[in-house]
Formats: structure tokens, sequence, C-alpha cells
């Protein structure tokens, strides 16, 4: 046999050995309804109707079932994060890989004042951005009680130092927040203040997940109870005992980002001793603590803090001591500082991305909560798209 | 149903292979027909109506052509002329009847509802072009009367060139359509051909495409003279990985089921002037254009100006071929003016310059005639192409603009090398000194096929973030 004949027959083969093994293997193997490694629910075979046939939907949707079911999947989709990056292209599905193994989001749907949504822009419209710091500002005027304002950075903010990619937008997006909170008592200008800490080596981000580590909540407590004038009252950082409870912690980003190679993440709690002390109620039923240990089973391990995503969290003394109530207007990255602000107030946490209850009348929860003092901790990821600030009253 | 899909490479491909192969010879153009009806069926339902009726109506003319072409040639050229007529009015109602609708109501007095229904059937335009060709080619005795409903319905519904092309003219496959011998050689050499055309639409084309959106998107935000290029130059390449790699993939499947069909590109890229790259751009429609209006309407042997005339006679048919809107009007008209500048005077001024300027002239008009044809609202297309040269914009560059640049350079770099003949010379060099070389090609097929599939499982690859909760 001649060089070219074995070379035909092996392409024959290598053609014949992809098409029916993979064909036979997705018949074989069952559906998945969920994805663990990238933390959503898979497309399942799609209902078949008439309309649908003729609308073309039905081969849109049987696409999508092929691409989810496909065998191999999650190996597949780390073999496209390898060609990418071997590419040069520094990023994989809208997330950059920067030095460390720090993974940022960089690509976002951005709301426009006009409500049209551009997806996957670096950018943020100034317009909405703006109506959105108007609005926090005209609740903080108008409100009497001590009201902080802290307005988290993505990890593409904050983590410029780690990234080749241009902080442009990042940049004008800070400059423009302080232009217009920048007189406002109670603006907390974190950005820049984590920015230094990630540039002197400290991991006050996670790498794989858009979240800040228990060391920058502590950080954002901190900055908080300075805002409420409260310093001397701020728990050193050596107080607490510093417990690892995950060293394979996979986020949000590396779940986006297909990029398999990137190592896990390690979540840290810091104890004193006390956290028995607390009841933590979520949504009417009581929780075991501030940690729910059983995420540590599954893959959203944030949402050990808290036991993740609930309406209205209230954390109270259980010996009936009775301190100045914070209420804490938020989503998930103030989950995670609650329980540092716990030691100093009697807490009541809404979450303005409930899709049940809209949380944004802030006056009037403040009252119905008896507040002493209030708090706002929303993600610059929400406020470039979504409207829920500029909502706010 | 599209080739650069897992749905058709993991379910439609291995039962449609199994099927064809397991029946005996004579059963394999009915194989054909089924799947190719499927094929089509299955984005186009209601479609599918429409093109079976273009099919039989062409068929049943041909009986009529066949009669009277030596009795009576004057009720064949009618009969040729009524068959043509039917196919294309179909094309005009579907493609065009709107774009007429829309502009005559502009005039006075006249007032022509829009159609809001009407969507394009796909493949139209090619399915009906090569049926005129089996018409026209019947009608002037350069192929035989196809009696067998089956194999006249096999040669246009065939699914690898049905709704891209490229345009298969029947005379060209009319042996193949009856006797065609299927080899292992031809097989293999399919394989590699269909695994080159994924590669170019999956692994370059779309990533192009995706590159030249961005930068689109990126001109709302800060309007960069970089960024403009980038889109268009993006686009270009894009526009040649997508197209010639569809055209691969068709190629690659008709050989792996014994046809032999025509090439459709020739590395246009590498051309030196706009005529050279028309030879080497959709070789099959300029092909058809070339065979059914521009000769039969005189072509070069009446004068100059007869010449002209029908040279803008095509390329007007050909832009408007691309779509029913201005923009492609306006394109056609571009390359008609080059076109008869070149042939004026320009490829002699051409001819004495040196080469690198040649190729610099000629990708330069190819890629601002691309401009022109990729925004259907012209006053776009003129923003974006001041933009060029910095009008309207913040600056040359911008830093995002830059870093997204030198992001996807090594892939611009890798896009334009892989358009010229270079990488196929040097294997053919490297399997001349190295017999053992031949055997990349079922290695490099492996990792091809592995690399498509994994960026298509990837394209749905849309993690739900739970941040907003």
């Amino acid at each position: 046999m001649t060089v070219k004949r074995i070379t035909e027959i092996l392409t024959l083969a290598v053609f014949l050995l992809v098409i029916f093994g993979f064909s036979i293997a997705f018949l074989l193997f069952p559906d998945r309804e969920f994805s663990e490694q990238e933390n959503r629910s898979l497309r399942t075979f799609p209902e078949f109707t008439l309309e649908k046939l003729a609308s073309g939907r039905f081969a849109e949707e049987i696409n999508d079932y092929f691409a989810d079911q496909f065998p191999l999947r999650d190996p597949l989709v780390g073999v496209k994060g390898v060609a990418e990056i071997a590419m040069g292209k520094g990023e994989n599905d809208g997330v950059l890989l920067g030095r460390d193994g720090y993974l940022a989001k960089r690509r976002f749907a951005m709301l426009c004042r006009d409500g049209r949504i551009l997806p996957d822009m670096d950018a943020f419209d100034e317009a909405h951005v703006r109506d959105a710091a108007r609005a926090i500002k005209r609740v903080s005027d108008g409100t009497e009680l001590p009201f902080s304002i802290f307005l988290t950075g993505r990890t593409v903010d904050v983590a410029a130092a780690k990234l080749s990619y241009p902080s442009t937008y990042s940049d004008a997006l800070l400059t423009l927040l302080r232009e217009e909170l920048g007189g406002v008592e109670g603006y907390i200008d974190s950005v820049p203040l984590y920015r230094e800490k990630l540039e002197a080596g400290e991991e006050v981000y996670y790498r794989t997940d858009h979240h800040w580590t228990t060391l920058g909540a502590y950080y954002a407590y901190a900055e908080i109870l300075r805002s409420f004038g409260m310093e001397e009252e701020i728990l050193p950082a050596n107080a607490f005992e510093r417990v690892t409870v995950s060293d394979a912690f996979y986020g949000t980003s590396w779940s986006a980002g297909g990029m398999k190679f990137v190592s896990p993440d390690a979540i840290e709690l810091w104890l004193l001793g006390d956290e028995e002390l607390y009841e933590v109620v979520a949504d009417g039923r009581v929780l075991d603590g501030f940690y729910s240990y059983r995420y540590l089973e599954e893959k959203d391990q944030y949402s050990l803090f808290l036991d993740g995503t609930h309406d209205v969290v209230t954390v109270k003394r259980r010996d009936g001591v009775e301190r100045p109530t914070l209420v804490l207007f938020k989503d998930s990255f103030a989950n995670s500082v609650a329980p540092f602000l716990a030691r100093h107030f009697d807490l009541v946490l809404l979450n303005l991305s409930s899709v049940r209850t809209d949380y944004t009348d802030l006056t009037a929860y403040c009252e119905e909560y008896s507040a002493d003092y209030a708090l706002l901790i929303y993600t610059l990821e929400n406020v470039v798209t979504t409207s829920k600030m500029n909502g706010l009253r | 149903m599209v080739f650069s899909s897992l749905l058709f490479l993991f379910a439609y491909l291995p039962i449609t292979l199994l099927c064809y192969y397991a029946v005996p010879r004579r059963w394999r153009n009915l194989v054909l027909f089924a799947v190719s009806l499927v094929f089509y069926g299955w984005g186009e339902p209601v479609y599918i109506l429409l093109m079976m009726l273009s099919v039989t109506s062409a068929y049943f003319f041909g009986f009529f052509i066949e009669r009277y072409r030596t009795s009576a040639p004057k009720k064949a050229k009618w009969m040729m002329i009524l068959s043509v007529a039917v196919s294309l009015s179909f094309l005009f109602f579907f493609k065009y009847y709107n774009f007429f609708a829309e502009n005559l109501s502009r005039l006075p007095l006249i007032e022509i509802p829009r159609i809001e229904a009407l969507a394009l059937p796909i493949g139209i335009s090619f399915y009906t072009f090569q049926i005129i060709s089996y018409t026209v080619d019947l009608y002037r005795r350069d192929c035989e009367l196809q009696r067998n409903y089956i194999t006249f319905g096999t040669y246009v519904t065939l699914f690898p060139q049905l709704i891209a092309g490229p345009i298969v003219r029947y005379r060209d496959v009319d042996e193949q359509l009856q006797t065609r011998r299927e080899t292992v050689s031809d097989f293999a050499a399919g394989v590699a051909r269909l695994t080159v055309g994924l590669c170019k639409k999956i692994l370059v084309g779309d990533l192009l495409a995706a590159g030249s959106e961005y930068f689109r998107h990126l001109a709302l935000l800060e309007n960069t003279a970089l960024g403009a290029w980038m889109t268009i130059i993006l686009y270009t390449g894009h526009l040649y990985y997508d197209f010639s790699g569809y055209s691969d993939m068709a190629i690659g499947l008709g050989r792996m089921l014994g046809f032999r069909f025509p090439e459709n590109f020739n590395y246009p890229y590498i051309s030196k002037s706009i005529t050279e790259f028309w030879r080497r751009w959709h070789i099959s429609l300029s092909t058809w254009f070339r065979e059914y209006v521009y000769i039969p309407l005189g072509g070069n042997r009446r004068g100059r100006m007869r010449q002209y005339l029908n040279l803008a006679v095509v390329w007007l048919l050909t832009g408007f071929w691309h779509g029913a809107s201005w923009n492609f009007v306006l394109w056609g008209i571009y390359f008609l003016v080059i076109l008869i500048l070149e042939k004026a005077f320009l490829l002699k001024v051409l001819d004495k310059t040196p080469a690198v300027l040649r190729h610099i002239y000629a990708m330069l008009l190819v890629t601002l005639g691309f401009l022109i044809f990729s925004y259907p609202d012209l006053t776009t297309a003129k923003d974006c192409f001041l933009s060029l040269f910095g009008v309207g914009c913040v600056g040359a560059t911008s830093a995002v603009a830059t870093y997204e640049v030198l992001r996807i350079l090594p892939l611009i770099l890798l896009a334009a090398v892989g358009a010229t003949p270079i990488p196929k010379k040097l294997f053919a060099a490297l399997r001349e000194k190295w017999k053992p070389a031949e055997l990349f090609v079922p290695l490099l097929t492996a990792a091809g096929l592995l690399l498509c599939m994994a960026y298509l499982v990837d394209s749905t690859f849309s993690p739900f973030a739970y941040l907003n909760f």
C-alpha cells in the first residue's frame, strides 16, 4: 500500500470515527439538566409543535439542545478556552485573563437611558449612569438618617493592575460617579482603595468570581463604619481567626470564561468565636448562622454567606441585647460584609435584585423597619446594566 | 440547516451517509433528493413548496423545449422564455417585491402596499439560477432533456450546493447525476475539503465577523479611524472565509457523494486588479452571468460602446442579485466603473506598476467595495467611509481600540496568510521532499474537526451569572 492510500484510509477512518462516534455517544448519554461547571440549566429536548417547526424556532431550539447536551461538552469548552488563549487573545467569551489568574468579565449588556440594551459592550451609557447617581443623591439628600453609599467595583474596575486591558471606561465611570456623588455625605469612593490593595498584592477580590473576598469585605466594613463616624469601634483584623473553609471555589468568571486551566480560589471565614450569639433569619426561616456550610458541597460556594439569595434577611442577638438598626439595601456583595456589621448593629438586609418585591423605595422601608442607619451596597455592574438605581426613592 | 452546526455534522450527515451508501446505486439519487428536501425544509418548511413548484415547472417546460427545438425553434424559444420567466417571477416576487413597492410608492400617484410577511426563501437566488441554466442549456442544445423527475429534482435540490452555491450548471453535472462512481479516494479528499471549509468558517470567519461587529459597536461609543478600518478589513476577511469556507464544504460534501463541483474561489485576495479579482471571487456566479447574460447580449463582439452597455447590465444585475437594496445596486455600479476604467486604460498602467502597489490597489478597492456591501443604509456607509480618514472621529485610535487590535492581530495575520496559496504550496513542497508528510492529512483533519467542535459547542455557551440576586 502506498503512503497515499494509507493516508486516504486513515482520513476516512478519522472522519467516520468522529461523526459516528459522537452521534452514537450523543444517543447513549443521558441528558443533563444542569451544568455544575457553568452554573446554569441546560437545554433539554424541545417540545415539538407544528407552529414551532414552521417558524423555524424548533430548529433553533434543537441546535441549542445539541450544543448543550453534546458529549464531552465540558472538556470541549475547555479546549476552546485554551485555543483562544493560545492565539494570544488574552480573553475568552468576554472574560479577561489577567496576571496571577485573575479573571475579569469585560463585556456587559449596556442599558441606555432610552431603554435600548446593547449586548457585549465594554462601556456604559453616560446619561443612564448619571440618572442613577442623581437618584441616589436625591435619596441621600432627603433622609435624616446616617446613610452610606457603597458602590462596589467590578473585577475589571478594581483589578486594573492585573489586566492588560485599558482602564479607560472604568476610569470614566468612576470620574462620572465622583462628579455626581463626590460631595454627598456618606458616599464611599471605594474603587481606588481596592485598586491599591490589589496592586499591593492583597487578594481583596476572588480571582475566579466577581465578588470580593472576605478580606475585601472586611475593608468594606471598616470603610462603612468610618463613614458612620464609628472609627474607634472597628474591630482590628487581627482580632479574627481566619479559617480557610474551601480551596476549590470556582466562581462565576471561571464559569463564564471557559478557561478551565485557571486554578480555583480559596474561601476564608473570619471568626470571632461569638458566632452562636446571632440569630439569622432569611425570609422567615432561621438559618444555622452566618454561614451555610452545605454550599461548600456545591459549585456556587459564595452562597455560603447568609445562605445565598433571599429577599429579607435579619440578624439580631439571641441574648436580647438591642443595638441600633441598620437597614441595608443590597445585592450579593453585602452577604459577606453582613457578619462584620452584625457585631455593631441589628441588621435588616433587603435584596434590591429581588424578583418578587421591589425594595427601591428606601425611605418607606427605612421607616417600616425603624432604621437608625441606612446603607446601600450595590455593584457597578448592576448600575450599568439595570435601571434599579434610577428608580430609588 | 447550515453545515457548520452540530446538528448537521452529528445527526444529519451520519444519517445521510448511512442511507446513501446502504442503498444500491440506482436508488441513490432518490435518497439524495429526499434528504435534500429534509435539509431545506428544516429551516424553510413552508418555502419548500415554492422550490418544488419551480423545479416541477422547469421539468415540464423541458419536455416542450425538447419537442420543438428541432421542428419549431421559435416555439422552443418561447417555451424557454416562458420557463425562465416562471422561475424568475418567483425570485422577483419573493426577493424584490417589497423593494419595488417601497421605491415606486415614493413616486407621485403610485401607491403599492408592502407585504410584511414576505420573507426571503433561503437559497432562492441560487437554485433559480441553476434551474435557468438547465432550461437555457437545453434550448441551446448544450445538454439533453432530463426525463427523470428524481434526477432533475436531485440536481436542483442537492443539499451541498442548495443554499449558497457554487451555482452548478446542469451540463457540468449532467453525467455525474446518472453515472458517478464513489471511491475511497474521493471520499477522503472530500473529508479533507469539508474540514478545511469548516475550519475556515468556524475558526477564522466567525471570529473575524465578531471582531468586525465589535468595532462597529465601538464606533457608537468612540469613533476612531483605526476602528473604522478594522471594521471593514475584518468584514472583508470574514466574507472570504465565510463564503469560500462554505464553498469548500459544499465541494467536499459533493465529493463524498461522488460529485465534482466546479471551484468557486481561487485566492481572490491575491489579485492585482479588480478584473483579476472577479475572475477569482465567486467564480460560479460570474460564469453564470457571462454565459447567460453577457454573451447572449453580444459580449465584446459588437464594439466597445456595446460592450460597456453589456457590462453595465451584468453589473447592475450582479449587484441586485446580492440583495434587494440600493447599496447592492451601488456596489454593482462601483465595480462596473472600476472594471470599465481598467479595460479602458488602467490595466495598461497597472502592468507597469510594481506588484506590491498593484496588490494594495486591488485590495483597497475590494475593501472599500465591501464597505458599501456591508451597510444597507447609505448614510451609515458614508459616515464609516469618512471615518476612515478621521472625519467625525475622536482620534486616530483609542486605548480600547488599540488593545482590541493587538489582541486579534495574530488571528488577522493567520487569516491573511491563509488567504494566499502559501500554506498549500509549503505543504506540497514538504510532501515532495518527504513522503510521510502525507500522513499529516488525517492528523490535521482530526485536529481541525476537534477544534471546530469545541467552538461549535461553546457557541451557546452563555452561563448564567447569578449576580443579579
